[in-house]
């Protein structure tokens, strides 16, 4: 499967070559990289998964942890990603402005568009899971930001990076109820994603929408054999929220790349 | 702004001595003719405010809307209750002598209403200091199920729907489209404004009148025995500390927001300003008037692991000088300031 996958994105990286040469092949810079006064948009796609073996995974389906056994079903798997960065080879980035996005599981496609990058070769991508500290403080925001999304704590400020909700029969009352952050301290919840492309660069273009292919894999929270029973009820920041942040950041894997 | 007022209070204006204006500074460098409202302006015995209005510099229309909004019942989910509910300018913006408050449905929350002034001199709200910023205080109570119960999104849809509001806020901030943003930079204006510096202390602190010699030996005693605290022009240091009032924590106060065992039964030192006027007293409202807090002071601190050192023996206090105390407390009320009538509802 994994064969097929690096094979078939092979494939689409010669055919974006090909479509690339033959749509403009009166241009003589075709080949170079293209001029960082211009600008590009990328995607950043996040399939969500069920497991190593990468399962379908689905809000409302019953799912069975590979380490616990036990049943689980999503209702909600809502999460930040902020301060997304686009690598270069040479080690400088460019960072997106204003960068807060909201993933949410049901949506048909969850992804995070990327806007105005400086075109160009790039390497690798990187981003927060939740929202940087100074956000977390700065009062009233607008956008992904907004209080009104529902992912904001009133009573002791700060936002809800992650959120995931369902029932098992395995928690306690049934139900289990994921409410992770924490801005500060040793319990921060914020995690840093980042993923090298590997061999096939990304080139940001006018005209064209590469996109970055993560995995999520929605069991990690349980990484380890942490049952639901032992913890079903996380709702503020703590030691418990870092651990279950860290395990579902541990959770993303890019898989592939579109140019 | 400053603070007008009628018949014999109207001396009590004197208090607003040389404001600093913060807010709203024309970028014209030439005098202009004194407009009637000059949004936010700091006493000249205050410091510096924290808030620093950079993104929301008071306006009259934002003001005004804040104003309304505050006393507006509508913005609970039943259209019961408004901010005034439970913050009465009578009683310095706390709630009417009652211990807890009652929200929509007559639910009741868990903490004392304590009164509003100086928001913008205030590092972290609320008794625990879980609020971090002034401009989100307002997301709490209007979504709380003990308080307003509402959703935002369906408060802003509400708003949207009414005809004064989107008018209100195109003068205020330029676009009908109302957002969460802007209905919590409106309150934040109102509340950044409730400003109480006018008691017969802060004149005495500004050398414009003298206290009696009861309420001057009662501000000696309360510099001795309470300033540690209550400390400065803004009566408190704003730092966290067990007073004393359990040994056993029903609420752990600022433990609640930090998760550190060292933080449990503390609690936020209170502003006294206007506390003759915001009986009931302490986080839970348990005191009903000033003679029990002292008594408390005096001979009921409980001895707890985070009691705060300084109280380990109580603050032992002469009967005189529980008189003389509550004497010099009283001078902290701010008449100007809950009669005010740009406070008042509209
Ligand atoms: C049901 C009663 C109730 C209503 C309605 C209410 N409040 Fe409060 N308010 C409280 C209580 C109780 C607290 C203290 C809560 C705590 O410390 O946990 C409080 C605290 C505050 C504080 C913090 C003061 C400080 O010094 O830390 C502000 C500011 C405030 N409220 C503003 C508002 C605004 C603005 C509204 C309307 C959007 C509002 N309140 C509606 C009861 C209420
Ligand atoms: C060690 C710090 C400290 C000292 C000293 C101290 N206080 Fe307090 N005071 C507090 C704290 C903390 C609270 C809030 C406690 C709570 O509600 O749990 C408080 C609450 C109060 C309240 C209730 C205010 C309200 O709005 O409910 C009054 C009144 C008060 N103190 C008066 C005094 C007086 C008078 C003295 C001197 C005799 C004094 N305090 C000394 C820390 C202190």
């Amino acid at each position: 499967m994994k064969f097929s996958k690096i094979a078939l994105s092979g494939l689409l990286i010669i055919a974006a070559i090909t479509f690339q040469n033959c749509s403009s092949d009166d241009d003589n810079n075709n080949n170079n990289t293209p001029s960082p006064a211009m600008k590009g948009d990328m995607e950043i796609k996040f399939d969500h998964r069920w497991g190593p073996s990468q399962a379908p995974f689905a809000l409302d389906n019953t799912h069975t942890h590979p380490a616990t056994g036990e049943e689980i079903t999503f209702t909600t798997l809502r999460y930040y990603i902020s301060n997304v960065r686009l690598h270069k080879s040479d080690g400088s980035t460019h960072a997106e402005e204003e960068s807060y996005h909201i993933v949410d599981a049901s949506a048909t496609f969850p992804k995070v568009h990327v806007k105005d990058i400086p075109a160009g070769d790039y390497t690798g991508v990187s981003f927060l899971i939740g929202v940087d500290s100074l956000r977390n403080v700065s009062g009233a925001q607008t956008g992904a930001l907004d209080p009104a999304e529902n992912m904001f704590w009133s009573w002791s400020t700060g936002y809800i990076f992650i959120k995931a909700e369902g029932s098992s029969p395995a928690a306690m009352n049934e139900t289990f109820t994921y409410h992770l952050g924490g801005f500060s301290g040793e319990n921060s919840a914020l995690r840093e994603v980042y993923s090298s492309f590997g061999d096939a660069d990304m080139r940001i273009a006018p005209d064209a929408l590469p996109s970055a292919h993560f995995m999520v894999n929605a069991a990690r929270f349980w990484h380890g054999g942490i049952s639901l029973g032992e913890m079903s009820m996380v709702h503020m920041p703590g030691a418990n929220a870092s651990l279950l942040a860290t395990n579902f950041s541990g959770g993303f894997i890019l898989d592939h790349i579109h140019n | 702004m400053y603070f007008r007022t009628q018949g014999p209070l109207r001396w009590l204006i004197a208090a607003a001595v040389f404001p600093l204006l913060i807010g709203c500074r024309s970028d014209d460098a030439h005098e202009e003719p004194p407009k009637s409202f000059e949004g936010f302006s700091a006493p000249a015995h205050f410091p510096a405010p924290v808030y620093g209005f950079e993104n929301n510099p008071v306006t009259e229309a934002g003001f005004e809307l804040g104003k309304k909004l505050f006393y507006d019942k509508r913005l609970s989910a039943d259209g019961t209750v408004s901010c005034g509910t439970c913050h009465a300018q009578v009683h310095g913006f706390a709630d009417h002598n009652i211990p807890l408050s009652f929200g929509i449905e007559e639910r009741r929350g868990m903490r004392n209403t304590p009164g509003l002034a100086n928001l913008a001199w205030t590092p972290a709200f609320m008794w625990d200091g879980g609020i971090n910023h002034i401009e989100v205080i307002p997301i709490a109570p209007l979504t709380d199920s003990t308080e307003m119960g509402h959703d935002l999104a369906a408060l802003i849809s509400f708003l949207q729907t009414q005809t004064e509001y989107p008018k209100d806020f195109e003068t205020a901030f330029g676009s009908s489209e109302i957002d969460t943003r802007n209905l919590l930079l409106a309150l934040t204006q109102f509340q950044s404004c409730l400003i109480s510096a006018g008691s017969k202390y802060d004149q005495w602190l500004t050398g414009r009148t003298n206290l009696t010699p009861a309420e001057n030996e009662g501000r000696e005693i309360f510099e001795s025995k309470c300033a540690s605290c209550h400390s400065g022009v803004l009566l408190t240091d704003f730092s966290y500390r067990n007073n004393g009032l359990d040994s056993i924590f029903t609420d752990e106060g600022r433990m609640r927001i930090t998760l550190n065992p060292e933080d449990a039964g503390t609690f936020r030192v209170p502003s006294l300003r206007n506390v003759a006027l915001t009986s009931p007293y302490m986080h839970d409202g348990r005191f009903r008037n000033l003679m029990q807090v002292l008594d408390h002071y005096d001979s009921g601190v409980k001895q707890s692991a985070t009691l705060d050192p300084s109280l380990s023996g109580g603050i032992p206090l002469e009967d005189h000088e529980k008189e003389r105390l509550i004497d010099f407390l009283r001078t902290l009320s701010d008449y100007d300031f809950i009669s005010n009538h740009r406070f008042s509802e509209p």
